[in-house]
């Protein structure tokens, strides 16, 4: 049991941006997406709309700018419902930013995209362009007005698709994982953006981290319904509710890097010697040096690339998106081939070995859709066992280890297109696990998946006896996961360090732009609003139990107050030293002893 | 009516005559495939913050044509240049084009990676036609070792020529139609022209995502290698590509979704924005009018002179 959800306290009170009524939706399959969706919106709200994968986020915030339409209930804005002719008029004043920026850059360059939506509110060209131009000014795309979306960075794309909205000076921003896949520093510029956004904004995202700088209200959503609505503050502090609604990313926060290992120096890279973290006399099982690579178009990739590492070796490659981290993995899986030494297992790469790297080496991609591509569960895992040749018995084996390894049993005939974002990522190490690979590679693990899909997947990753590569700017999962790290920056090795030492290293952390002081500014801050201990303090209770009036026992539901000790989890909300001066501000559940005894309330 | 004149060669000429020269124009299909490749991989990064077009090679007279004078000229002047059937009136488009493509300062690597597409199209024809054009009186042919059934028509030979020429001619045409003003504006003056304003949306829209699908599509293909798939002649081989393009539908499908759901939040209600265009004036008129004079005249003299 934890909390109910309490009025919430608006900005605004007055005034109403946004009204849904009883509003319901149910895909064209019948599915019920949300129902029931009770929910004021003020001017000038900063709201975090988080859930579970699957609990209709994405859905509600279409309903908020008349894409999809209720199947029952309303949506008011500016206290009118969406009719044709006022939507279309609505949507010139609301942003939608999608998670994929290819959805959104449809224009032919970035300035013509950027003008669409202001010619669209009836700005001539020269003054669309203006506004176009303030707008990429404002991400710090400028330079690149004339410059094709498609030959973008992805971090550079999301930013672009970010000008387009804000070139309509848009009233509301409705952002759908603004941050998902963007690497630290890029993360701290779109905080920096929407910091500074005056009008009212509505975020999606898993990432309760940056909600916590970004918003002051929190809507939670599970299986299509709003069970909770409250502050920021509020939602972060409480760990149960966070838990029961699959948020709790408490678990990033309680972990600190165990300085376990000896402070080992790092390394200086150089071209002809690799850094080996382990014993030296153990062959390597990857051994790159002078490695180079371009890219067809003439684009140098990777450059005097030199790494070795051992059989049972779990080792992070950290840098900015770009910096070659993919590239390198292409090598490493034969899928590109560049100049230099390649060895693998002591022995040297050659276009015919390279050919036949897929059986020692396996890869969870970042995106789930381009591993998987069969109709089921069970075909998926069976495919790459098919192709290394493996009776049908064998097969059916390996299938089922691989289901449990990654707690997908019974799963077998589903089909994974229909699978959640987190079962699709268990699926995809599934079918790289089957084929027992010597080296496991994992590019961005943790992308797209809420809290308890990444506390799950952790579970599974720790559990794992591989020599594991693992290419993440989720530095918990590297602190978690790694006991060395690699930092590139384009297409270099710039150091190699053990993962402590780069943790603890704001050298090595800012080296490429990996910023990361926030996230850890606000981890404390939530780790501070988080601590439990025990209190003795006069609060309310709301409950309902057995209890004599006098000669009558009889049980209803009712409040009264009193003063007792007990352990729970609260916040010193701007306190540098907390004082423990608990106001009785919110009702909480904990034991009450003595409750059935004779007590006064009135009735 | 004369006769066809027949040189009988030895066999062992036929490569050195005739796969030979195929070898070198494929060597050299080769070798500019190469050049071209090399020298459009990117030196220092351009200034984005200007418009390709605005300084340098953006001040030709081709640029500055009103757009829908140079479809409505280029498109007349090509079908002038389809009807040609001699070799020489050909050539001369073949060095009209050639012209064209110096007045507007066109890319030599975009030209080449033009004609590269080609390359495969045109060279079927020297190889097929040679050998299979009816053999009419007066003719030239010439026969390896003996083998009638292996005569080497030259008419047939310069049938194929011509037609390389033309389709040269018009394909280095191509390059002043299409990058002498942006995608954008040039679909604009087709549908000024009268063309369904949809098709250049489509055509435009299909431009972008055609990049977005090719990035798909490999990193598809990426995952297959990694697992093992390697295509074969089997029903494993054929159940798998199956796969992988229903996959790439059903996510191009859903892509096609978000981008209009997109394109309506930002306000789209079924026409693009147009671009400002400066209204056509008489020099452009003057210069459709020359263009398609040259045009009339190689017409004319095809018909006269050969």
């Amino acid at each position: 049991m934890h909390d109910q959800p309490l009025p919430v306290r608006h900005s605004c009170v007055d005034e109403t941006l946004f009204r849904l009524q009883g509003l319901a939706y149910r895909y064209p399959d019948e599915t019920l997406a949300l129902s029931d969706i009770h929910l004021d919106i003020a001017p000038g709200d900063r709201i975090a709309l988080v859930g579970q994968n699957g609990s209709g986020k994405t859905t509600l915030i279409k309903h908020l700018c008349g894409l999809l339409r209720p199947t029952a209930g309303q949506v008011q804005y500016k206290k009118h419902g969406f009719s044709e002719d006022y939507l279309e008029r609505c949507r010139l004043e609301i942003g939608l930013l999608f998670q994929d920026p290819d959805d959104q850059l449809f224009g032919h360059t970035l300035l013509e995209d950027a003008a669409f939506g202001p010619r669209q509110q009836g700005l001539t060209q020269p003054d669309a362009e203006v506004a176009a131009r303030q707008a990429l000014q404002q991400v710090g795309l400028s330079e690149m007005a004339f410059k094709a979306p498609h030959n973008l960075s992805f971090g550079q794309k999301k930013r672009a698709a970010l000008a387009g909205l804000l070139a309509m000076q848009p009233e509301v921003l409705l952002l759908d994982e603004p941050t998902a896949n963007l690497d630290p520093h890029q993360e701290q510029v779109f905080l920096d953006l929407l910091s500074g956004f005056a009008g009212t904004l509505i975020c999606i995202s898993h990432d309760l981290i940056f909600l916590y700088d970004l918003c002051d209200r929190a809507v939670v959503l599970d299986q299509g319904r709003i069970e909770h609505d409250y502050t920021m503050r509020e939602l972060v502090s409480h760990r149960q509710a966070l838990r029961e609604h699959g948020l709790d990313f408490s678990f990033r926060l309680v972990a600190d890097i165990p300085p376990d290992e000896p402070a080992l120096p790092s390394f200086e890279i150089s071209g002809d010697t690799p850094a080996v973290a382990a014993e030296p006399d153990q062959p390597s099982l990857v051994d790159l040096r002078r490695y180079t690579y371009r890219y067809p178009d003439g684009t140098m990739a990777l450059c005097d690339v030199a790494l070795a590492f051992q059989a049972g070796e779990r080792m992070a490659i950290v840098g900015e998106n770009g910096a070659g981290k993919t590239t390198l993995l292409s090598c490493l899986l034969g899928l590109r081939h560049g100049q230099g030494k390649f060895l693998f297992d002591g022995r040297p790469v050659t276009r015919r070995r390279r050919k036949t790297l897929w059986r020692q080496v396996g890869m969870v991609f970042q995106d789930n859709a381009d591993q998987l591509f069969c109709p089921s569960v069970r075909e998926e895992i069976a495919f790459g066992l098919h192709q290394l040749g493996y009776a049908p018995s064998e097969v059916r084996q390996r299938v089922a280890e691989a289901l449990s390894l990654v707690h997908l049993e019974g799963f077998e005939d589903r089909v994974p297109l229909h699978m959640s974002g987190g079962e699709r990522k268990r699926l995809s190490l599934a079918c790289v696990l089957a084929m027992q690979p010597k080296l496991l590679i994992l590019d961005e693990p943790t992308a797209g998946l809420d809290p308890r899909g990444e506390e799950l997947l952790l579970s599974i990753l720790r559990q794992l006896d591989v020599t594991l590569l693992l290419v993440s700017h989720d530095m918990f999962f590297v602190g978690e996961l790694t006991r060395r790290t690699l930092v590139m920056h384009l297409g270099r090795i710039l150091e190699d360090a053990p993962t402590h030492v780069f943790l603890q290293d704001e050298r090595l952390g800012n080296l490429n732009g990996l910023a990361y002081a926030y996230r850890q500014r606000s981890g404390r801050a939530i780790q501070a609003l988080q601590h439990e201990h025990e209190h003795d303090h006069a609060h309310r209770h709301l409950h309902d139990h057995s209890h004599r009036h006098g000669e009558s026992t009889h049980e209803h539901l009712h409040e009264h107050e009193h003063r007792h000790p007990h352990r729970f989890m609260h916040s010193h909300p701007g306190e540098e030293e907390p004082t423990h001066d608990h106001r009785p501000l919110r009702f909480h559940d904990h034991e009450h002893p003595d409750h059935d005894a004779d007590h006064e309330h009135p009735h | 009516m004369p006769e066809p004149h027949s040189i009988a060669l030895p066999l062992w000429q036929l490569p050195v005559l005739v796969f030979v020269p195929l070898s070198v124009l494929v060597a050299l299909g080769i070798g500019l495939h190469r050049f071209v490749r090399r020298r459009s991989a990117p030196g220092e990064e351009r200034d984005w913050s200007v418009p390709p077009l605005a300084y340098g090679a953006g001040t030709s007279p081709l640029h500055r044509w009103d757009v829908r004078c140079k479809i409505v000229t280029i498109l007349v002047y090509s079908f002038m240049i389809v009807s040609l059937a001699h070799l020489t009136p050909a050539l001369a488009a073949v060095a009209v084009s050639l012209l064209v493509l110096v007045v507007a300062r066109a890319s030599l690597v975009k030209v080449l990676m033009r004609l590269l597409a080609i390359t495969g199209f045109v060279g079927m024809f020297f190889v097929v036609m040679p050998l299979t054009a009816p053999v009419h009186p007066g003719d030239t042919v010439v026969i390896f070792g003996g083998l009638k059934w292996l005569g080497f028509n030259l008419r047939g030979l310069q049938l194929a020529a011509t037609i390389a020429a033309k389709a040269v001619a018009i394909t280095l045409l191509m390059e002043p139609l299409l990058s002498t003003a942006p995608l954008p504006v040039t679909l604009h003056g087709l549908s000024r022209l009268g063309a369904p304003e949809i098709i250049g949306q489509m055509v435009l829209l299909s431009y972008r995502y055609l990049h977005v699908f090719r990035h798909e599509a490999r990193r598809m293909s990426s995952g297959m290698r990694v697992r093992g798939f390697r295509k074969r002649t089997d029903l494993q081989t054929l159940r798998a590509v199956a796969n992988f393009l229903g996959m790439l539908f059903v996510r191009s499908f859903e892509r096609t979704e978000r981008v209009f759901d997109a394109m309506r939040a930002r306000g789209y209600r079924g026409r693009f924005p147009e671009p400002d265009a400066p209204p056509m004036t008489a020099k452009d008129l003057v210069l459709a009018a020359v263009w398609l004079l040259v045009g009339t005249a190689l017409v004319a003299g095809d018909r006269i002179t050969w």
